[in-house]
């Protein structure tokens, strides 16, 4: 095996002259362009002066080829998991109850993590403007998208089963440090779970 | 002075030569073709398993609302065409259009037109569910927007195929060009942009700094497809793990060039995300970075693994097997009485 050119190889001994000299140029400022676009999604997250100053030129391009991407793949910190557990009043007074993600119901994996990303997205909000210490997590008020989330999460589920109203509920799932595990705590222990309110939507609030 | 003007003046004349060298230099669309054939049956998969829950991420009624969806992104220049999608058949016929694009896209069937519709179908899809996305998803609409750039139908398609079945003559040589050199090195910086800020980004935590970081990935019961808990018994191994992966994923932009580091780290690539795949559930994801990877993959290689299983002694897709002289790739017949050399005596 010839490993002597690792880069994309040039078998014809093409060069750069066979692209015109104005050809290359154009194309260089526009390469340039789209590699600032891209540095500036990860470089954007958390706030920074330059990509601030350079948002409102290159935002436009960035989100029509879908590159404002942060890239930050379980950073800063691999943090607790979210789920949305909810009750649907049927029209007879019974009840449903169900949570989303759940392995046995949504299947395949990719399925399931389609649900998981519903219930991460509510649940890693940032704070809301009107964030207030003196408050627990389960008392802070929603953020605005929060609550317009929450709101199309219970329209949907309403449609799907017919109920009449549906109750939401955000469930933070901590995780078990490796002591905890030794000492035989399990994952899935009652006390890693805290959860807070969503809200109440019925068919009526569309 | 002199020496100041001059230096600037070989050190300006260095980064353009490189620049273009880089960019600019002709190339065998084999990799782009081995890209386009992983990306597209990514994308394939990948909405494939939209359908099975199709209405309820897409219709009217679905888990994000179009309004919902668009309130994200409000004033921006974001689209998709599934937020006025309003009907049941409008949305599957677009979706089985989606579908069928995609595994054109795979094949290399009317390569360049369904590259185009690839990406736009893929980024409508992302932009219409921005609740349920993750990384899968910018990796796919970032190879879709690449292999579109490129011509990626110039190796392994059927296109190529169909060519030269019409022209009733062996699929010809593909011939290096500027534009398959752009879209490949366009997904290799990329991709180097990706881990370098994937890793820069876990800087900023506490627990990747420690080395406790993939503890807290492991022991996630919703993200856990294999239990690893056993591993609370060796914080050293997870500490280690954690460390190699930030370390990788910084370096990756630097390294992944040398001729020599670059099988290396194309090789631990393979565990850390086949570990993310099997370990939390996410081998979509996992495959997808191997994808991009594949990248750097040089065409040589691309064509010594897959020409040689195809049998491609034939001419066309291998320029290398192709440049042979005629006597080296056809046995001369002997004439009577001759003794075959001795490499071919049984």
């Amino acid at each position: 095996m010839n490993t002597a050119r690792l880069t994309p190889s040039n078998p014809a001994g093409c060069t750069s002259a066979s692209w015109g000299r104005w050809s290359r140029l154009l194309v260089s400022g526009l390469l340039a362009w789209h590699l600032i676009a891209v540095l500036l999604g990860p470089l954007s997250v958390p706030d920074a002066m330059i990509p601030e100053a350079l948002r409102p030129i290159f935002r436009p391009y960035q989100q029509a080829v879908f590159i404002n991407n942060g890239y930050k793949f379980f950073a800063p910190d691999p943090g607790p998991s979210h789920l949305v557990r909810y009750d649907v009043e049927m029209a007879d007074g019974s009840h449903q109850h169900g949570v989303f993600p759940d392995l046995g119901e949504h299947w395949p994996r990719l399925l399931y993590h389609r649900h998981f990303m519903l219930s991460e997205f509510i649940g890693n909000a940032p704070p809301p403007p009107d964030w207030d210490p003196r408050l627990n997590w389960a008392q802070q008020p929603l953020h605005g998208w929060q609550r317009e989330y929450a709101h199309s999460y219970g329209q949907h589920l309403l449609r799907a089963s017919g109920g009449r109203s549906v109750t939401l509920e955000l469930v933070e799932h901590g995780i078990a440090s490796p002591d905890q595990v030794l000492a035989g705590v399990r994952l899935d222990d009652p006390q890693s779970y805290r959860s807070r309110p969503l809200g109440t939507y019925s068919g009526a609030d569309q | 002075m002199n020496m100041v003007s001059r230096y600037l003046r070989e050190l300006i004349g260095a980064a353009i030569g490189g620049w273009n060298r880089f960019w600019f230099s002709a190339a065998d669309p084999a990799t782009l073709g081995l890209v386009r054939i992983l990306a597209g049956s990514m994308l394939l998969y990948t909405h494939l398993v939209w359908t099975l829950d199709l209405e309820a991420f897409f219709g009217r009624d679905a888990w994000v609302s179009p309004s919902a969806a668009a309130s994200l992104m409000r004033g921006d220049s974001a689209w998709s065409y599934l937020w006025l999608v309003d009907s049941r058949w409008l949305l599957w016929t677009l979706h089985l259009a989606a579908l069928a694009v995609f595994a054109m896209m795979a094949i290399g069937l009317c390569s360049r037109m369904v590259t185009v519709l690839g990406f736009v179908i893929a980024v409508a899809y992302a932009n219409r569910v921005p609740g349920a996305l993750f990384g899968l998803d910018q990796i796919n609409t970032m190879l879709a927007m690449y292999v579109m750039l490129g011509p990626s139908g110039a190796a392994y398609s059927v296109d190529r195929w169909l060519a030269a079945r019409r022209a009733g003559k062996p699929m010809p040589v593909a011939t290096p060009t500027v534009s398959a050199n752009l879209a490949v090195r366009l997904i290799q910086v990329h991709m180097c942009i990706i881990y370098f800020f994937a890793g820069l980004s876990k800087m900023q935590g506490e627990t990747w700094w420690a080395g406790n970081a993939l503890w807290g990935a492991f022991a996630n019961l919703e993200y856990q497809s294999l239990d690893m808990t056993w591993l609370a018994s060796w914080p050293l191994v997870v500490a280690l793990a954690t460390q190699v992966t930030v370390w990788w994923e910084l370096a990756f932009a630097v390294i992944i060039w040398p001729r020599l580091l670059r099988p290396l780290v194309l090789v631990l690539a393979i565990p850390l995300h086949l570990g993310i795949g099997i370990c939390l559930g996410m081998m979509t994801f996992g495959l997808v970075m191997l994808i991009g990877c594949t990248s750097f993959l040089p065409p040589e290689w691309v064509r010594a693994v897959i020409d040689r299983r195809a049998g491609q002694g034939r001419a066309g897709e291998s320029p290398a097997l192709d440049a042979r002289p005629a006597e080296a790739a056809i046995p001369r017949r002997r004439p009577a009485g001759e003794r075959p050399p001795a490499g071919q005596r049984r």
